[in-house]
């Protein structure tokens, strides 16, 4: 069975009848559990998908009516409620936690029969970048087993690359979703905030998250994009897409297209093999009739420390919940007092977190919110300010989605701030909610670069156009696992 | 400028106890240090920005149940009661 | 100089769902942990779904509090971990970016002062917690969160209050007002809460806190101010505290301050985009607000000659207002605002009775009629008011039944007075020499009659009698 196929080519298959879902499922499984004791990109895989498929099978033979995913194997990050699933959050604090509901992003995939084949590693709670800081060990990068895969998505990240299935669903807070895809080398998207419902999303940063799914392909993101896009009353942060279709005419090119070069995203600190392939990247775009020009956004030296600002502030809010007493793991309260418990309940978060715990709590403390957290909020409005500037000249943006390369497990992290700073090419579109994608690019020495295009808000569609352009002048070798 | 005893204090206004407070003392230390930079923004007179949404677009007052017996699922104990440490007075 | 000022909560309960979700907004029929789900739980996940009625009501009660109402409200997270917040933090307003509580700065009359209102906030409750157990060796925190989520508006006023007793005339005003507008229910239990803040001679303000009820408000503000007065008469410094009001012994407590430091982290809630209110809403909502209590009266007393100490009773009173709305005409009113405010409002008086009350407007505006028009006795009307309040039966079968229509028959009532003056015929004498012994013959009459006997007719007859008899 041959696993290394789009979505689009694999719904083809089924539907043709060449293959059966659940043969192809039961393939999955296999390589599943033949690559992923290297991989680790599962924390757990569901074990009535070979069911679920057989009786996907059965509904397409009986002629019924079948969703448009058509038992298509998919990994969902587990920050994301599956009805009676376990939704970790690759945290002990939430180890017993089995979730009540499906996120609004479940329910409509389960409504088109798509199967989820297992709940994909991260780091915990969503804070890192490197999947190290998941309580249940890291993932590895399909392309050399000794690096990191990216994070927070990396999970998510490596079963698609390792064709462990065909599609998955990450969060983008930071780059959690493009930084892991520029490492393991698939399309990785990061919508409009907004366009994508966040109910069932475990949160970390609220006002800046965002659901991005991971294909190997643009028009396979175009296809989820479709499925899962548009308002959901259960978000009142959603946006009316207008039942967008991000699929069709995906393939007009970029023909008189303006593409802004963000200086401060090529400069210091950009690895030269990560520079020379945005270069190519831009010579191909103008080959394709686009007009490539530098443009300064000045405050994207101070992109970053807003983000780990609003982050931390944000996260150290949404994770009060986290007291043990509705929900969580084992701990009896006998003998404690109310704060005395929760406080050593609350050690069950792993180190980062509980840094970003303990950030949280003091820059929007009474006594330093000036100086940090509101002044982070002004510079998120400023640079918003300045990117909607820039999209009046033009009409995409572009930059390496990380300025290095993949590095070694456990080479960063004990250096916090080296590790903020490969977010620097990927939080901009975070903070100012615009559209982003990562394409894979080039491989260098075996390890993948990818390429970042960045929209105005509620573009997605022309983004998937550009990226989709850009995609079809590139020939990548296999991943080798 | 984060001291030993402001770690501690913000621990336990976050009400997470750190066993070794040196530990975090110097990673805090210079995360906090290289938010320092937002002092050279110069946003000072920037505008806090929000997305809106319009008043029609809020959810109608309905009662609506919700379906599966909740509390069944969570911790729960003495029936269906949530139970909690004892509050110091 | 005495200043007192309040924080006022009240629960929007005649919602039909919570603040953020569709769960119950009126708790109080369900068994433990019955009225929740992910949202009011904070699970993993879950995203506030804002009410907008509840949006809607509390801009009404900002604008029948003459307050400002912003065209954007927003919402702000106020942090902090108890038991009975899920999500450990509550989902409140605040004004620290411009004016983005639901209302502004307003005022209200008490009598003739005016009190100040500072701000209206929208906010949800937090659940509920029981304590178990006798010692606090054994005592166990139990949590019921059906009240999680339950819309609250919190009402803030300046320190214009002066005595105990403004501060009660004060709260009676608002529930009035609330209950009018039709958007709270201040007589259910726990549905309207305040806390106080006390400061003499211009000294260090003290929150009190715990305040069960309106009365005990009263008794707390008062055992404050005599607290603070005796300490400033030793020379002793008031210290700025929270005290706890404690029911049992009556007096207010320094609540023993928690180790952790109130730090809120306030910021804005991300869940919630800012609302936008525009000025057509305003207007639209300012249509749809009911008639005000003072404009009731005003209407009460010029359109329909009701007496001002009735219209006063009467206009404050939803229930029995609507009452009168539906059961007046122009002719009637007056005798049915009278019936009201002497009858009914004594014998209906609780919100159970109330409820059970058989008493319609057809059955009011059939008995204003039948006394206007003479059918009925005054005195008669009360017999048939008791029965129909026991019965719910209609008007004629119970004058029929009790035989309580007027003796107007002249015939008839002529041989009863002859029956009166053959026995009091010491009355009769007496009579002629003061006037006043006239109504002793006709309360006579009336007796033989049990209460029917035309009164007015009565008195005339007896008179021309009196006279022709010489």
């Amino acid at each position: 069975m041959n696993l290394k196929i789009s979505a689009l080519d694999y719904i083809q298959e089924v539907k043709t009848g060449n293959i059966s879902a659940e043969d192809f499922v039961a393939a999955t499984i296999e390589r599943i559990q033949s690559v992923d004791d290297k991989l680790h990109a599962f924390l757990s895989v569901n074990d009535k998908a070979i069911d679920q498929a057989r009786e996907i099978d059965k509904k397409i033979k009986s002629g019924q009516k079948v969703g448009d995913c058509f038992g298509m194997p998919i990994s969902i990050k587990d920050n994301m409620c599956i009805k009676d699933s376990k939704t970790t959050c690759a945290s002990k604090m939430l180890e017993d936690f089995v979730a009540p509901y499906d996120a609004t992003v479940i329910t409509e995939l389960k409504q088109q029969d798509a199967i989820f084949i297992g709940k994909a590693n991260m780091d915990e709670f969503a804070m890192g970048l490197t999947t190290e800081f998941s309580a249940y060990g890291p993932s590895k990068n399909p392309w050399n087993l000794d690096y990191v895969p990216g994070g927070s998505s990396g999970g998510s990240a490596v079963s698609v690359s390792a064709f462990e299935c065909i599609a998955s669903l990450g969060s983008d807070t930071g780059g959690s979703v493009r930084n892991p895809a520029s490492f393991c080398s698939t399309v990785g998207y990061k919508p409009t905030y907004g366009l994508i419902s966040r109910y069932g999303l475990i949160s970390y940063a609220n006002s800046i998250e965002q659901i991005g799914p991971f294909t190997r392909t643009v028009k396979d993101t175009a296809f989820m994009l479709n499925l899962i896009a548009g308002l959901d009353p259960n978000d009142n942060t959603t946006v009316d897409n207008k039942n967008e279709d991000y699929l069709s005419g995906i393939d007009v090119g970029i023909e008189g297209k303006k593409i802004g070069i963000i200086k401060e995203m090529m400069g210091e600190g950009i690895a030269p093999e990560v520079l020379s392939a945005t270069k190519d990247a831009i010579a191909k775009l103008e080959g394709l009739g686009a007009i490539c020009e530098e443009i300064s956004l000045d405050m994207v030296k101070y992109s970053v420390a807003a983000y780990y600002t609003i982050t931390a502030t944000e996260a150290g809010s949404n994770l009060a919940r986290y007291d043990n007493l509705r929900y969580g793991y084992d701990f009896p309260l006998e003998g404690y007092e109310f704060n005395s418990y929760i406080s050593k309940a609350r050690r069950k978060f792993g180190p980062e977190v509980t840094r970003r715990m303990i950030i949280g709590g003091f820059v929007p403390s009474a006594g330093h919110a000036g100086k940090y957290f509101l002044k982070a909020l002004k510079v998120k409005s400023k640079l918003t300010k300045e990117i909607n500037e820039a999209f009046q000249k033009f009409d995409f943006l572009i930059a390496p989605t990380v300025p290095i390369l993949p590095f070694k497990i456990g080479e960063k992290i004990d250096d916090p701030i080296s590790l903020f700073l490969v977010d620097i090419n990927t939080v901009t579109a975070n903070l100012t909610g615009k559209p982003a994608i990562s394409i894979p690019y080039s491989i260098s020495n075996g390890l993948p670069i990818g390429i970042q295009l960045i929209a105005d808000s509620m573009n997605d569609k022309s983004l998937l156009q550009a990226a989709y352009a850009l995609e079809q002048t590139v020939q990548l070798p296999e991943v080798p696992i | 400028m984060v001291s030993e005893e402001e770690i501690e204090h913000v621990s336990k206004l976050m009400r997470i106890e750190v066993d070794d407070h040196k530990e975090y003392v110097e990673k805090v230390h210079m995360m906090i240090d290289y938010f320092d930079i937002l002092d050279s923004a110069g946003v000072d007179s920037e505008e806090i920005s929000m997305p809106e949404i319009a008043l029609s677009n809020l959810r109608e007052d309905e009662h609506i149940p919700f379906d599966d017996k909740l509390i069944e699922k969570l911790n729960h104990y003495k029936g269906t009661y949530v139970r909690a440490p004892k509050m110091s007075s | 100089m005495t200043m007192i000022g309040l924080e006022i909560h009240c629960q929007l309960t005649n919602l039909k769902s919570k603040l953020f979700c569709s769960c119950k907004a009126n708790y109080r029929e369900f068994e433990i942990n019955e009225n929740i789900c992910p949202i009011c739980m904070g699970l993993p996940g879950s995203l506030p779904r804002l009410n907008q009625e509840a949006v809607k009501k509390a801009t009404i009660i900002a604008m029948a509090l003459n307050c400002s109402t912003p065209e954007k409200i927003a919402f702000f997270r106020k942090n902090y971990f108890y038991p009975d917040s899920p999500k450990n933090f509550q989902t409140t307003q605040l004004n620290i970016y411009g004016d983005t509580s639901v209302g502004g700065s307003g005022s209200i009359m008490v009598g003739d002062k005016k009190i100040r209102i500072t701000r209206i906030q929208l906010e949800e409750d937090p659940g509920r917690l029981i304590y178990e157990g006798s010692s606090s060796k054994n005592q166990i925190t139990l949590v019921d969160y059906n009240r999680a989520g339950t819309p609250l508006v919190e009402i803030v006023t300046e320190p214009d209050f002066e005595t105990p007793k403004e501060v009660r005339d004060f709260l009676n005003i608002l529930s009035d007002i609330l209950t009018n507008l039709g958007v709270a229910d201040p007589s259910l239990e726990g549905a309207m809460r305040a806390d106080a803040n006390v400061s003499i001679e211009g000294g260090k303000k003290v929150e009190i806190k715990n305040i069960g009820s309106f009365h005990d408000l009263e008794k707390a503000t008062h055992f404050e101010i005599t607290r603070q007065e005796s300490l400033h008469s030793r020379d002793i410094e008031i210290i700025q505290e929270t005290r706890h009001w404690d029911d049992k012994r009556k007096i207010t407590v320094s609540s023993r301050s928690k180790e952790e430091e109130l730090d809120y982290r306030y910021f804005l809630e991300g869940d919630i985009p800012w609302i936008k209110m525009d000025p057509e809403i305003h207007k639209k909502l300012q249509t749809q607000m009911p008639e005000s209590i003072s404009s009731k009266k005003e209407r009460y007393i010029s359109k329909y000659n009701i007496p001002a100490q009735v219209a006063d009773v009467l206009s404050p009173d939803k229930y029995y207002s609507d009452l009168f709305e539906e059961s007046h005409n122009d002719s009637n009113a007056k005798e049915v605002a009278n019936i009201i405010t002497t009858d009914l409002m004594g014998l209906v008086d609780t919100r159970e009775k109330r409820e059970a009350s058989k008493f319609t407007a057809t059955h009011l505006k059939e008995l204003a009629d039948s006394i206007q028009s003479g059918k009925i006795s005054r005195n008669s009307s009360k017999n048939a008011l008791h029965e129909i309040l026991k019965t719910g039966k209609d008007l004629e079968t119970v004058i029929a039944e009790l035989d309580l229509g007027n003796v107007s028959d002249e015939s008839e009532l002529s041989g009863i007075i002859t029956q009166v003056i053959q026995e009091e015929s010491q009355a009769v004498e007496q009579a002629k020499s003061n006037p006043q012994t006239i109504n002793y013959l006709v309360g006579k009459v009336m007796q033989k009659t049990k209460g029917k006997a035309d009164p007015v007719l009565t008195l005339e007859l007896l008179k021309n009698r009196l006279e022709s008899n010489g």
